[in-house]
């Protein structure tokens, strides 16, 4: 009789439906299927948003609008694919989006500003602290596109690989690897021309 | 999560290996050391984070949800408004309803007056000028044994045409 009993307590598997289960039970009306996904997939496409927006409103701000379309688009879905690539695809689209009317708002006021460069000693041997680490990407990383800033953040920091980020975006894998070749070149200039003490790392090794 | 020393041991130039890079992500320690050993490492270690958006998940959500019952809402209102492809064949349907009446109507009350027209065009060519009638003689009475009379049987009008054909009578008249 016990082994019976435990056989009907439910796993924490059981109880846990899938994106697609979730997705399902939300077009035959379920709100509250909707409210678990938005709280399950609320990390993955904030973090994703910040890292490419670099502003943390903004990228609250542009990950509720994603949200809004998923649900709003949501009968488009197709269960035969992957649910974070359908749901990865449509971030990427509006953080572009939001990047580029970004961009050419901030061309048009920062066009007279200069490139402060640092004090530090090109020579001088630095320690590696995470949280500078943030804050140079946030810096260096204003040099790419939003496409190849999008590629950059996906690759090193979600370390999606690239076929994963081909489909996501709709493009041939060569164009990504060539993206993430790009971004890499020029994410290297803008440290040896702002932060020489952090480009040292790279000559050093190679 | 793995001890430094296994990180060092195992680290490798471009590593995806999910166990090392979460060390990497972890351990300021080991961060130097990997990036002696490749600098693309640089970026990497600051991925793999949960970030939470500003005022917590519950406050997102929150919003989320009372955002998509508003639309909701809106959307529910929305069946007043037809399908757009409808609605635009409605409109292309009545605006060729009107368009084809006009048409009939002004060509069925321009037809009687070109008919008039026609028809006054021909009768102006076959009446002659009254001025030279006003030169012909004109004969009241007539009598000859010569003559052909020759009555036109007409339609019931006043008129009377008579041809005669007399020999003696003037070529021109």
């Amino acid at each position: 009789m016990a082994a019976v009993v435990l056989q009907m307590i439910p796993t924490k598997e059981s109880v846990e439906p899938d994106d697609r289960q979730l997705v399902e039970q939300i077009r035959q009306g379920d709100d509250g299927a909707f409210e678990t996904l938005v709280r399950r997939k609320t990390s993955k496409v904030y973090g994703l948003c910040y890292r490419v927006i670099g502003n943390g409103e903004d990228a609250k701000d542009i990950s509720q609008l994603v949200f809004l379309k998923l649900w709003e688009n949501l009968e488009k879905y197709d269960p035969t694919y992957a649910f974070d690539t359908w749901l990865y695809r449509m971030v990427t689209n509006v953080a572009i989006d939001f990047m580029r009317n970004k961009q050419s708002r901030d061309n048009a006021v920062n066009s007279n500003l200069r490139l402060v460069k640092t004090s530090v000693d090109p020579e001088q041997t630095v320690s590696v602290q995470r949280k500078e680490v943030e804050s140079v990407f946030n810096a260096v990383s204003n040099v790419l596109s939003p496409k190849q800033k999008t590629i950059f953040v996906m690759s090193e920091m979600e370390d999606l690989r690239s076929s994963e980020i081909a489909k996501i975006l709709g493009c041939r894998e060569s164009t990504v690897r060539n993206h993430l070749f790009n971004a890499r070149k020029l994410m290297q200039q803008q440290l040896k021309r702002r932060f020489p003490e952090y480009a040292r790392l790279w000559e050093g090794s190679r | 999560m793995m001890t430094c020393q296994q990180f060092r041991a195992n680290l490798q130039p471009g590593t995806t290996d999910a166990a090392l890079l979460e060390h990497l992500r972890h351990c300021d320690a080991c961060l130097d050391h990997a990036m002696g050993i490749d600098p693309d490492l640089f970026f990497r270690s600051i991925g793999g984070e949960e970030l939470v958006p500003p005022g917590g998940v519950d406050a997102f959500v929150g919003d989320v949800m009372s955002q998509v019952r508003v639309r909701s809402a809106e959307t529910s209102l929305a069946p007043h408004h037809a399908n757009v492809w409808r609605r635009l064949a409605i409109a292309a349907t009545v605006a060729a309803a009107v368009t084809s009446a006009t048409l009939a109507y002004r060509f069925e009350h321009r037809a009687p007056s070109q008919n008039v027209a026609s028809h006054a065009a021909q009768t102006r060519v076959s009446v002659p000028h009254p001025a030279i009638l006003a030169t012909k003689s004109f004969v009241e009475t007539y009598s000859s044994h010569n003559a052909t009379i020759v009555e036109v049987p007409n339609d019931g009008s006043d008129a009377k045409v008579v041809m005669i054909f007399d020999d003696t009578l003037p070529a021109d008249l």
